[in-house]
């Protein structure tokens, strides 16, 4: 039989989650065990054992594995990357440390700047100068950097970032700085900003360049080993890398810019919601994912997440913007604030009630843990509430204590702001609701996007027991929660098709663009798409190549992405994109732009292999058959100011066609759904829990 | 609409989240590079009776805290009834917004219907604005560019197409200066459109009773912080370089209770030159100070102003009157917080900040390609170093009070014909203390032109450093000089297409007795290059070694060697007590 399995694994600060896919059969496993800091692949392997065992099969019969990690994330944080030295050009040493030079926070008088990867001892002036037009002032001092090189290996530095000025515009002095290292020392490390990144801003284009040689190590030495364990499972299918962007990629290009692994997890919850809500019809909704620290929000537009190009790192002070590291690449557009089940309430100097960012993390985790937390935390919150059972966390591997949560409530909430029990529980829960629909709202409207128009889709460990309401205050039409809400981002690995991003910078003014040269520009980029896709086995025939463009006025700093016209582009090409530009900008920044110019800046192509399409359907028949109703349970219902007696449903026992009315509670192992109205629901063909919201209302 | 506390967190999130959406849509629609680089700007949203309620997260104190008491001005030429949908309003008459002609303020009345229900306003310094090139060389105001008193720049959604053509007649950037006040118009579009969402979300009617709510728990809150500082009469004196001659700025702090009193009576008259300030300005960096030093955390917005109140004797440098030359009127105005923070030091020693280099350097960059007819028109900001706080070092090249930012070597390369030779941290530069002032920075021009070009360079604290506090020295002061010549700061220096010029913005000052600084401390600033060893010596007492070969380029931590023994010995005989 050939290999038809698909197993996708993610790698989370706490757990590794596993999924076990039968594309034929939509039959699935869940695995979930202990992340190994000291070495993860120890505990992929074994809970991909774990996991292949109970479906029966093994890795032999296994085609792809996709695989996304927090590892790169929590190198940076946790400064356990690899001594890593830049070269700049000379006189140009602190840029990185230099920054922005603004303060991100104007009141606080006690703030703090990121600090660089790179201490100022590890960087170097190096005798070189490129002018803005690309034509070299100063060339560069070859036997400095050979000397260099040689004491920095000496000094056991392997890792080495070269950003020269304007090597956006002309990277000649960056290669042979490079190939000068190498001369002098074959086995250092090196990675170029022109390579990583190549675009205008010389700190943010250093910060992201550091960043990817700093991991470098780390990640081929956890790749390396995650292979050789497959190989010695027999494991024979292909082994691929989630990105930043969303897109999947070989181990190959992943060594190269192993930067772009961060945020993978997160951007493969994402995806999961897209591809979710393509198969049920649903292509604009926003996702909407929490876990025990944070929670995730991402917009997706017709059947896609948006997309950035920026985005910070490592945040030192407060988890405050801007006092991080900005990392410069493609990355899925989410937000991700400091709201999860762990998050610690408190009452302020303004006597209001404030959740987060703080958080009580695993160990001691919130007080119903049991474990020795003294805070308050939005899961104690929802325990009061009647959200979650204390006999049925985890699936009831895991026992909770009330009483605990009622204590640190009541001392820390209730009585200070003179409120009941139930007015404070309430109010932790509601305030984290808020938190996270504002967030979701500044998010999409920052985009020009209408969260009204949009159906949430929920799921995180704590997503679903929140999602109704925030549904709610962001006018949703409805809710959707898929089924194995709490492993969703395992979902998103498969879901993934192969894709590669290409980015040339060649600022043009419109009128002046040669279009014989961009669009040999253009199929340059699709060359080298379709080169990578051939080597991962995709057939030509099913590549798509997306093609778009940053443009702006004349004089303006920041672009729109505007997707250029189809085909061969010529001098018609003008007039279409001017149109779409001033579109496009009238619709985000509610005005037409003034009499000026328009200018391209970066010309993109992102390459793709086809979309696979995933759909968890069924659990095995024992847990499935049966009553979906197993129980009653008291929730708070704040409109009646009161508890109220609702039913609960078992998730895997309800078939599509499944019709019934909140209020509810619908329960699997990893996640609660709490319906607190008097929603229609229903279980759609694909196993989705939809819930129908009703007119919007304040909370 | 009676409101409970959780209530009104929601909506006051909400309507922070409108002010920031304003921010980011000015941000990524502006022009010059002043305001999308540097974000010389502020954004807020007002009440119908136009108090600010809020502003967005970053900005400058010079700009949101005159635009919140300047919305009342513009109200009063144009009040409610002369308004209609699609209107906007711009002036930047500077005693009555944030104090220079080149800063525009653009205000939006928000309609739900036929009702206004809000304002929305933002103040941005543009690129040019015509008269001379920004320096501190004018006699007059009528010489610093074309003054706009309060106008309507749109009329039911038509640009006023005349004040456009004169705006672009009369400066020399006239795409920027128009795309950017393009720009803050989309900002308050785009923050109208949200804030009428929310108001349909909640229905509410009006905002005006959400707003006395805000404004009434802000104004108590700061009442709260300023009980925690004992009654009575704080001063102090500072000094600015000043034009014709040094400026004195003092500042005397009164605390009753509840209310604070600010007066600046004895600081030196008004100027004949462009660095006057107007009272608008004083009282924001004033109040900006007091909030940041008392109660950061509160909002800012109406009611965080009014328990302090700043006065200064009119005529004199900080309530300069009319027609005097205001255009570098930051160049005075920043040293404001440094002189109250010296006031309140022994009462609050840990929430204040030893003098920093204060005001930022800016300056302007007029060159031509070679072979061209186009031409530069920059504006470059740097920043020195902050000063040290109780408990932590200055920031480095991080700029305070105001808070706008630098500009990207390779940008401002782009858009000159100029090559920066370096720029860099400055030894040194932060003042010596148990806590270490923030270094400043230094950078180096030349051209890349055949003819003559010119920079107007206004700095200051060339010749007064930033000082330090308790026991702790001062930072480094800034220098200005072509050619490695002294130049004058606050003009028009012409140079030649060989020419260089070095600008290296000051450092800040230290807290604290650098004999008590730690070792350890002292020692990683050696290793970083933040201090030579020499100075280690010098300024702390602290003896530290070097063993690297004299040629040798990798210098490790392990190079470095601490002599605790001889530190101790050397602390305690050359003790400075």
């Amino acid at each position: 039989m050939n290999p038809r399995y698909r197993v996708g694994a993610d790698i989370g600060g706490t757990f590794t989650d596993l999924l076990v896919l039968d594309d034929a059969s939509g039959r699935f496993a869940i695995g979930k065990v202990l992340t190994t800091p000291e070495d993860p692949s120890q505990a992929v392997e074994e809970v991909l054992c774990e996991t292949l065992a109970e479906f029966q099969i093994s890795a032999s019969d296994v085609q792809h594995l996709i695989h996304g990690t927090t590892l790169v994330t929590n190198a940076m944080i946790e400064r356990k990357g690899a001594p890593t030295a830049l070269l700049t050009t000379a006189g140009f040493r602190d840029s990185i440390e230099i920054a922005r030079e603004t303060r991100y926070d104007l009141y606080d008088l006690m703030l703090e700047n990121p600090r660089p990867l790179v201490p100022r001892h590890l960087r170097f002036d190096t005798p070189q100068r490129t002018l803005a037009d690309g034509s070299e002032r100063t060339p560069l001092d070859t036997p400095f950097v050979k000397q260099l090189a040689r004491e920095l290996f000496e000094n056991g530095i392997e890792a080495l970032a070269i950003c020269f000025l304007h090597s956006f515009t002309n990277p000649a002095a960056e290669r042979a700085a490079r190939a000068a290292v190498k001369e002098a020392v074959p086995a250092m490390r090196v990675s170029l900003s022109s390579d990583v990144v190549c675009e205008i801003r010389e700190y943010e284009r250093a910060s992201t360049t550091i960043a990817n040689v700093y991991v470098q190590d780390l990640v081929e030495k956890y790749i390396r080993k995650l292979e050789s364990r497959l190989a010695a499972l027999n494991f024979a299918g292909n082994f691929y890398l989630m990105l930043s962007s969303g897109g999947i990629a070989t181990t190959e290009t992943t060594l190269r810019f192993p930067v772009r692994l961060l945020e993978s997890g997160p951007a493969a919850g994402a995806l999961a919601a897209a591809s979710y809500g393509k198969a049920a019809g649903i292509a604009d909704l926003i996702s909407f994912d929490m876990g025990g620290t944070t929670a995730k929000i991402c917009v997706i537009d017709e059947g896609k997440p948006l997309l950035a190009n920026e985005f910070e790192v490592d945040r030192v002070y407060r988890f405050k913007k801007g006092s991080g590291l900005p990392i410069r690449l493609p990355v899925i557009e989410l937000i991700e604030i400091g709201t999860g089940g762990g998050s610690i309430a408190r009452v302020d100097s303004l006597g209001l009630l404030k959740v987060g960012p703080d958080s009580s993390s695993a160990d001691p985790g919130p007080a119903c843990y049991g474990r020795g937390g003294k805070d308050p935390t939005v899961t104690d919150a929802n325990l009061l509430l009647g959200y979650l059972d204390p006999k049925f966390f985890l699936g009831g591997r895991m026992s909770l204590y009330p009483e605990k949560s009622r204590s640190v409530i009541s001392e820390k909430i209730a009585q200070p702001l003179g409120i009941s029990l139930e007015e404070a529980a309430w109010g932790i829960h509601q305030i984290a609701n808020e938190n996270m629909a504002n967030a979701a709202r500044v998010h999409a409207l920052e985009r020009g996007k209408d969260p009204r128009r949009f159906p949430m889709f929920a799921f995180g460990g704590a997503g679903p027991v929140h999602a109704y309401r925030i549904a709610a205050s962001l006018g949703s039409p409805h809710l959707v929660v898929p089924l194995g809400a709490g492993v969703m981002s395992t979902v998103g690995f498969l879901t993934a098709p192969l894709s590669f991003d290409f980015v040339r910078s060649w600022p043009v003014s419109l009128e002046l663009v040669d279009w014989d040269q961009a669009n040999r520009l253009i199929s340059q980029m699709e060359k080298e798409g379709t080169s990578l896709l051939a080597n991962s086995g995709v057939a030509t025939e099913e590549m798509v190549h997306h093609r778009h463009v940053d443009m702006r006025f004349i004089g303006q700093g920041h672009e729109i992405s505007v997707a250029l016209p189809k085909g061969t582009l010529g001098s018609n090409s003008t007039e279409e994109l001017s149109q779409e530009f001033q579109r496009v900008y009238a619709q985000i920044y509610e005005r037409a732009g003034p009499p000026v110019p328009i200018e391209i800046i970066n010309w993109r192509v992102v390459s793709s292999g086809p979309n696979p399409q995933v759909q968890l359907r069924t659990q095995n028949a024992a847990e499935s058959t049966g009553e979906p109703l197993k129980g009653n349970r008291e929730i708070w219902m704040p409109e009646r100011h009161n508890f109220q007696s609702v039913p609960i449903y078992d998730r895997y026992r309800m078939q599509p066609g499944f019709r019934f009315s909140g209020p509810a509670v619908i329960e699997e192992r990893e996640s609660t759904v709490i319906i607190s109205g008097t929603s229609d629901c229903h279980i759609d063909e694909q196993y989705n829990l939809r819930i129908q919201l009703e007119a919007p209302h304040a909370p | 609409m009676p409101l409970d506390a959780i209530q009104l967190e929601i909506l006051w999130n909400r309507i922070l989240s409108v002010a920031n959406e304003q921010q980011t849509a000015l941000v990524r629609t502006a022009f010059s590079t002043i305001v999308r680089e540097s974000l010389d700007l502020a954004c807020g949203v007002f009440d119908t009776r136009g108090q600010m309620i809020a502003q967005s997260l970053t900005g400058t104190p010079g700009h949101i805290n005159p635009m919140a008491t300047g919305a009342i001005h513009l109200l009063n030429a144009y009040p409610a009834d002369s308004l209609e949908p699609g209107d906007v309003l711009v002036t930047n008459d500077p005693w009555k917004t944030a104090g220079q002609v080149n800063d525009l303020t653009v205000l939006t009345p928000v309609f739900r219907g036929a009702q206004i229900v809000a304002y929305l306003s933002n103040c941005c310094h543009s690129p040019d604005i015509g008269g001379r090139i920004l320096s501190a060389e004018a006699h007059e105001v009528f010489e610093e560019g074309l003054q706009i008193p309060v106008t309507k720049l749109f009329r039911a959604g038509k640009p006023n197409a005349e004040l456009f053509r004169i705006i672009r007649a009369n400066v020399r950037t006239p795409d920027e200066t128009v795309g950017d006040l393009y720009a803050q118009t989309s900002s308050n579009a785009v923050a109208a459109r949200s804030l009428l969402e929310l108001m349909d979300e909640f229905q509410l009617e009006t905002i005006d009773p959400l707003a006395d709510e805000i404004i009434a728990r802000s104004e108590a809150a700061m009442r709260a912080g300023i009980r925690t500082l004992p009654n009575g009469r704080y001063e102090h004196e500072t000094w600015s370089d000043g034009f014709e001659a040094p400026l004195g700025i003092k500042v005397a702090i009164t605390v009753e209770h509840e209310d604070i009193h600010i007066d600046f009576a004895g600081s030196s008259p008004q100027s004949q030159r462009g660095i006057n300030v107007v009272l608008n300005y004083t009282q924001g960096y004033a109040s900006f100070a007091m909030k940041a030093a008392i109660s950061p955390e509160v909002p800012h917005n109406a009611g965080s102003f009014r328990p302090v109140k700043v006065t200064a004797p009119e005529g004199c440098i900080l309530n300069c009157r009319r027609p005097a030359a205001v255009a570098s009127r930051h160049l005075v105005g920043h040293f404001i917080p440094s002189a109250i923070f010296g006031a309140l030091v022994d009462v609050i020693p840990d929430r204040v900040l030893a003098g920093g280099a204060d005001p930022i350097w800016m300056s302007i960059w007029r060159a031509r390609w070679p072979e061209s007819n186009r031409s530069s028109n920059f504006t470059l900001f740097q920043l020195g170093g902050t000063g040290a706080r109780y408990g932590k070092d200055g920031l480095n090249a991080t700029g305070f009070p105001s808070g706008v930012g630098g500009v990207p070597t390779e940008i401002f390369e782009l858009q000159t014909p100029l090559v920066q030779e370096y720029r860099c941290l400055h030894p040194n530069s932060g003042g010596p203390g148990r806590f270490r002032g923030g270094l400043g920075q230094e950078i180096s021009v030349t051209a890349n032109c055949n003819e003559r070009w010119s920079v107007s360079g206004m700095v200051d604290r060339t010749k007064f450093p930033a000082a330090g506090l308790q026991e702790g020295k001062s930072g480094s002061t800034g220098t200005l000089e072509v050619n490695d010549k002294e130049a004058i700061p606050k003009t028009i220096l012409w140079l030649e297409p060989n020419d260089t010029i070095k600008m290296s913005p000051p450092g800040g000052g230290g807290f604290g007795t650098p004999w008590e600084r730690n070792p350890q401390h002292v020692l990683l600033d050696v290793i970083e290059g933040y201090v030579t060893i020499e100075a280690a010596k010098l300024e702390y007492g602290v003896i530290i070694s070097c063993s690297a070969r004299h040629d040798q380029l990798v210098r490790l931590p392990d190079c470095y060697h601490l002599d605790l023994e001889a530190t101790a010995q050397f602390r305690e005989a050359n003790s400075p007590t």
